[in-house]
């Protein structure tokens, strides 16, 4: 992994230190799923869930998705799918959907920084 | 030798991982693969199911909470149900370390619980240090069953060498008495036949018997109170030394009374009674006090009939070896004192054995 390609993603919110330690410094692993990582498709069940008000679905999309950013040591998308969780679980649907801008704005910077 | 048996036994070093998410099931794959041979299961049926085909496989279970089938604490519930928890410690990782979560899967049994996203040294820890007890739990009752098996051995060699003892005391006494040492011997081997082939021994544990057994050897310790005037007089005795003669029995059991790690030995009542009894007879007229029919117990009561038979058997300093057709007769007849019925009975029945022991002799 070169040093720009490690900027870009530490810019885009992932903790590539880490990432790389969880994968005990193993980077064609890590490389390997972060190229699926654009291809999960938890990120459009999450949107559609929303768009269809299924709550059961949406918290689901969003559980599963937390779980792989918090793997790829996602910080920023992590800590806001974890908020986004915990809003679905106490039953705050407007709060937890609300942040779906944001969501999307940090997911697709993530794909954009692996895809290069 | 013992390390390898206990790195042999099992080839407890399989870990198994049991997720639904390839990705989890992956990171800790490439975590621990460098210390185990990793297996896995992609959701908590087929993990159950990898664990019931040989548990003693696994050196710990890494687990999943929330997967289709079967989920973790469905798992953990199971594996506890088969008692399968106590040697096979099963951790779960879960990005739901909610309370209610941590709650059951404590109750349940988990060793520990651990959260996801992994921190690589953290699991790897807390999986090692687990993995490491019981892998020293296991190597340890190993080492416990050896050392009692050790201790078994010496108890008995203890108890063999207190034998020796109590047979190198008796036989000095039996020297002293110008005898060879083998008269001991022989009421041993009498005592013993009487009590296990005949019904003589009925309700009588065979440990008890090999009790009894010793401590006929002991029923003449009394000897050594008696001047060797009266012990080796070649002749008759006189009333007064005769009276003097009967004391060894109550000598005996005194004496025997006095050693005082004899007295906590499980042959001691039995020895006690033997030494103070053998000379009691089933009519009363025995000595030293004069007990009648059941009042003298089984045991001296054989000891009694073994030494009589013996005596008469062998030449002893005051007369002449009577040939077996003489020695029965004598019995029979109550020449010696009066003997239970039942016990001339089972004598009588076993006698052409212990015969045998004495035509050996004869011939060296």
């Amino acid at each position: 992994m070169d040093s720009a390609r490690r900027q870009r993603l530490m810019d885009a919110g992932l903790d590539v230190p880490a990432a790389l330690e969880r994968f005990m410094n193993n980077e064609t692993l890590l490389e390997k799923f972060l190229a699926k990582f654009p291809a999960d498709p938890n990120h459009d069940r999450l949107a559609a869930a929303i768009a269809a008000g299924d709550q059961e679905g949406a918290l689901t999309a969003a559980h599963t998705m937390k779980g792989v950013c918090g793997n790829l040591s996602m910080t920023a998308l992590f800590d806001l799918l974890t908020r986004q969780v915990a809003a679905f679980r106490a039953g705050d649907w407007d709060g937890a959907v609300a942040m779906m801008p944001e969501l999307d704005r940090l997911y697709d910077g993530l794909c954009t920084a692996i895809a290069k | 030798m013992e390390e390898q048996n206990q790195h042999g036994a099992g080839d407890h070093r399989t870990l198994l991982i049991v997720d639904d998410d390839e990705f989890n099931r992956a990171i800790l794959d490439n975590l621990f693969a460098p210390y185990y041979t990793i297996q896995e299961a992609e959701n908590g049926r087929q993990g159950l199911e990898a664990i019931l085909a040989g548990p003693d496989a696994f050196s710990a279970v890494l687990l999943d909470v929330v997967m289709p089938e079967m989920d973790g604490l469905q798992v953990l519930q199971q594996l506890r149900e088969k008692g399968l928890l106590q040697k096979l410690p099963v951790f779960l990782i879960t990005a739901e370390a909610r309370d209610e979560v941590m709650r059951e899967a404590y109750r349940l049994g988990v060793m520990d619980v651990i959260s996801k996203p992994v921190v690589p040294y953290v699991v790897l820890r807390r999986v090692q240090s687990v993995v490491e007890l019981f892998e020293a739990r296991r190597r340890l009752s190993n080492t416990v069953e050896i050392q009692q098996s050790e201790l078994m051995r010496r108890a008995r060699q203890i108890a063999e060498l207190n034998m020796g003892m109590l047979e190198a005391l008796s036989t000095a006494i039996e020297f002293r008495d110008g005898e060879s040492g083998e008269h001991v011997q022989r009421i041993h081997h009498i005592t013993k036949m009487l009590l296990t082939d005949t019904r003589l021994g009925q309700g009588i544990s065979e440990a008890e018997i090999e009790l009894i057994a010793t401590a006929s050897i002991m029923h003449d310790v009394g000897k050594i109170a008696i001047p060797d005037a009266i012990l080796n007089k070649p002749g008759k005795l006189t009333p007064e030394e005769y009276e003097i003669m009967k004391t060894h029995t109550i000598r005996g059991a005194e004496m025997l009374e006095r050693i005082h790690q004899l007295r906590e030995n499980e042959a001691y009542p039995y020895a006690y009674d033997i030494a103070r009894h053998h000379h009691e007879r089933w009519d009363g007229r025995g000595y030293p006090d004069g007990l009648k029919g059941e009042e003298i117990s089984i045991w001296a009561q054989v000891v009694s009939l073994a030494d009589v038979y013996d005596a008469l058997s062998c030449k002893r300093v005051y007369k002449k070896a009577f040939d077996r057709q003489t020695v029965l007769e004598m019995i029979r007849t109550g020449q010696c004192g009066v003997f239970n019925p039942a016990l001339l009975e089972a004598f009588f029945a076993v006698e052409p054995r212990l015969h045998r022991l004495y035509e050996t002799q004869k011939e060296d």
